[in-house]
């Protein structure tokens, strides 16, 4: 439409902590599935990343954070992105509790200063800075299921309007024990609680990319009809959607489907990495990975689509929704 | 060239006052909203604060809002702001449609959250008390107050701690420029928590006095709190509607200052960087600026820092520059929007606010504006928004002329 819109933007690298193996591809042909409705993330060793020096006062999403980051940018080859853009649905929420929990138990004195300065949404997204000492621009989102997605976005336009030619995206949301207990009752549409951290390298540059990054788009408020009206216009042929077998989650989506006025493969990717506000990033990373390796494994199909033809594949649209009807669509293609 | 981007709209709620003519008329009385704590129940209370006056149950009832919105400050104060704004553009329900609105807070519902937590705590998250929880997301702040404007198009949040509400304003501008939108709504919106008041308490940079910013016996900030929101529309679309130009949104900048924490670099490289990036996409010249609407948030550490960043982009010589937080507190995530709507208003009326509390410069050169400035042509005032984790932003305004001068 406007002529900015013509610059294209690529994947260039990713780095996944989660349920999974982390930062390795292992859950492509090994994935692990678990029984339990919460599971941890599991870490990786730190000390290729950074100095244990440097992490004995940071919290499990801060250690996880700059391992991706780091993991993504090594193998990108970047070290000082243009941009630093950051997704976290609930932030440092291991530091918040701990603060809320000493103000439950002693009251407002002699509460810990620590605790506050790593509490924000923010620290997450600084902390890359200020390891990389990166002075590009920095900025975090922090809206629920769409917070990768704003993030995603934010980099997306910058390109297309010339502003950064690469930036270092993620999104990350840590679970607390305490948390997951509290999660049960104010999201009980959540089947599978986990912990994701992804970190992804986006670029206006192709060399050795992942994929291309088409377009990316967050759908406030609206209804499965309204999204089968936009997904009909593009017939994309690859659904990856964001159901988890519950009928409270699915039924938008079944509903989205039944007005589709073609018959799309359809495949899911919570049953592997689980739920939290950053799970749509591992989405995107599954969705990514399979554009780059051409297979898409059999345990990411939902419904009844058969494994025949699951070796080209040309396009990724991955669909999520919220159960307060907020849609996001992100389109991913072959190089 | 570029989409120009005009804000077209304005709308700010703080502890000087309900709305835009309330706050000018404070600003030009020279009148503080600081005061003792009346609403926060805090052991704290001895701190002054820049609260807005009203009950969380006086604003659900003029804004006919009920549970749970009637308990979320940062929405109740988000909404008044917002609502105002919105309805200066004129804006119909089919144009909002097509729009964005992009929120900045970082408490969120954490006032919700700290009143029933010990309860939550101590059952191991039973019911009900833990349901109340869920509304301290930042997301369901935003949602609220934007869905109480209209059905937009997209709804985000930026959440980086004091420059929240500016980089909202960066996010809403570039979706402009893109095409992805014509119209956005942006700005912040924060309440007084007992968690960020205790959480600045321990890092003891709060001051027990009426914040004197930039001056040398400044001994740290007065929490705040309040909303304000700005509605952008690019160039195109105000002319085809026929909309009333309050100012043009020139240029932009973002930078991290990658230092620490919670504390500012010496030669302040985060917000230098911050403002020569918007100066520079302005395409103005550093002498262009008439007036710095500091961060100054009246610490020690940050002032002094802000004053070395200014004079490595105007010298010895700097422009009037002052720090309204001395008026409205620091209202952290809406700090941006709200000293925002304060230059713009300032900039309207042709007045440079003053900055109280100030008696003795920091050093040589570095002296705000000490009495407010009435009758001045303003053409273009630069805004400040340092945030924890050295996320710093810079927006200039201008006054709006039909072509590029």
């Amino acid at each position: 439409m406007k002529k900015a819109m013509d610059k294209k933007c690529y994947i260039k690298s990713m780095a996944l902590i989660s349920c999974q193996k982390p930062l390795c591809d292992d859950w492509f042909s090994e994935p692990i599935t678990f029984d339990q409705a919460y599971v941890r993330a599991q870490e990786p060793d730190n000390k290729e990343f950074i100095l244990p020096s440097e992490t004995r006062r940071m919290s499990k999403i801060l250690k996880r954070t700059i391992c991706t980051a780091i993991s993504s940018l090594n193998q990108a080859g970047i070290h000082n992105p243009n941009a630093i853009i950051t997704g976290t649905g609930m932030g440092c929420m291991e530091n918040s509790e701990k603060f809320l929990f000493d103000m439950a138990k002693f009251g407002e004195k002699c509460l810990k200063p620590t605790l506050f300065m790593q509490s924000t949404h923010n620290t997450i997204g600084s902390l890359i800075a200020i390891v990389l000492k990166c002075h590009g621009y920095n900025n975090t989102y922090s809206h629920k299921s769409i917070s990768f997605e704003s993030a995603l976005l934010d980099a997306f336009v910058q390109m297309k309007l010339g502003y950064i030619k690469n930036a270092l995206v993620g999104s990350h949301d840590e679970i607390t024990p305490f948390t997951s207990l509290v999660l049960k009752h104010t999201h009980p549409e959540y089947k599978f609680l986990s912990e994701t951290s992804m970190s992804s390298v986006i670029s206006t540059d192709s060399e050795k990319g992942v994929c291309e990054i088409e377009s990316v788009e967050i759908l406030h408020k609206s209804t499965p009809d309204e999204i089968a009206t936009y997904l009909n216009e593009t017939k994309d042929s690859i659904l990856l959607l964001g159901v988890n077998g519950t009928a409270v989650n699915d039924n938008p989506y079944k509903s989205m489907i039944e007005k589709l006025t073609f018959t799309p493969r359809l495949l899911q990717f919570k049953h592997i990495f689980g739920e939290n506000f950053s799970c749509s990033a591992a989405g995107f990373y599954a969705a990514a990975k399979i554009l780059e390796r051409q297979i898409i494994p059999n345990f990411l199909l939902w419904g009844t689509c058969s494994s025949k033809m699951n070796n080209d594949v040309p396009k990724i649209t991955m669909v999520n929704s919220s159960v307060d009807s907020t849609w996001s669509i992100i389109k991913l293609k072959r190089i | 060239m570029e989409r120009r981007v005009f804000v077209i709209g304005a709308g700010i709620i703080s502890a000087i006052g309900v709305g835009k003519d309330a706050t000018i008329q404070s600003i030009m009385a020279g009148e503080t909203g600081i005061m003792p704590v009346k609403h926060l129940v805090t052991d704290h209370s001895y701190l002054p604060v820049g609260e807005v006056k009203m009950s969380n149950a006086e604003m659900s009832q003029a804004l006919a809002v009920n549970y749970p919105c009637n308990e979320l400050r940062t929405v109740l104060l988000g909404m008044y702001a917002a609502k105002e704004a919105v309805e200066e553009a004129n804006l119909t329900a089919t144009e909002l449609k097509s729009a964005a609105f992009i929120g900045g807070t970082t408490v969120g519902g954490m006032d919700k959250t700290e009143r029933h937590f010990k309860k939550v705590m101590d059952t191991q998250a039973e019911a009900p008390d833990s349901g109340e929880l869920k509304y301290n997301d930042c997301g369901y702040s935003t949602d609220f107050i934007a869905d109480y404007i209209g059905k937009f198009k997209i709804v985000t949040t930026s959440s980086t701690a004091c420059s929240s509400a500016a980089n909202a304003i960066i996010m809403g501008a570039n979706l402009i420029k893109a095409g992805i939108v014509d119209i956005a709504v942006v700005g912040g919106s924060e309440a007084l928590s007992k968690f960020h008041l205790n959480g600045f308490n321990t890092l003891m940079i709060l001051d027990k006095e009426r914040c004197r910013p930039f001056d040398k016996g400044r001994a740290g900030i007065n929490l705040g709190e309040g909303a304000a929101f700005l509605v952008l529309e690019s160039q195109e679309s105000a002319v085809k509607r026929g909309a009333k130009v309050l100012a043009e949104l020139k240029g932009y900048g973002n930078s991290c200052d990658a230092f620490h924490q919670t504390a500012t670099s010496e030669n302040g490289e985060g917000a230098y960087l911050a403002m020569r990036k918007a100066i520079d996409m302005a395409h103005l010249n550093p002498s262009d600026i008439d007036y710095v609407n500091a961060h100054g948030t009246g610490t020690p550490n940050n002032d002094e820092c802000e004053v070395a960043a200014m004079e490595r982009i105007w010298g010895c010589s700097l422009p009037f520059f002052s720090s309204t937080k001395s008026f409205t507190g620091h209202t952290t995530s809406a700090s941006g929007s709200i000293e925002a709507v304060v230059s713009i208003l300032c900039m309207e009326k042709g007045i440079i606010p003053q900055n109280l509390g100030f008696t003795t410069p920091i050093k040589e050169g570095a002296t705000p504006v000490q009495k407010t400035q009435s009758e001045r042509t303003i053409k273009n005032v630069l805004n400040n928004s340092f945030g924890f984790g050295g996320n710093d932003s810079s927006l200039i305004f201008s006054k709006y002329e039909e072509s590029h001068g």
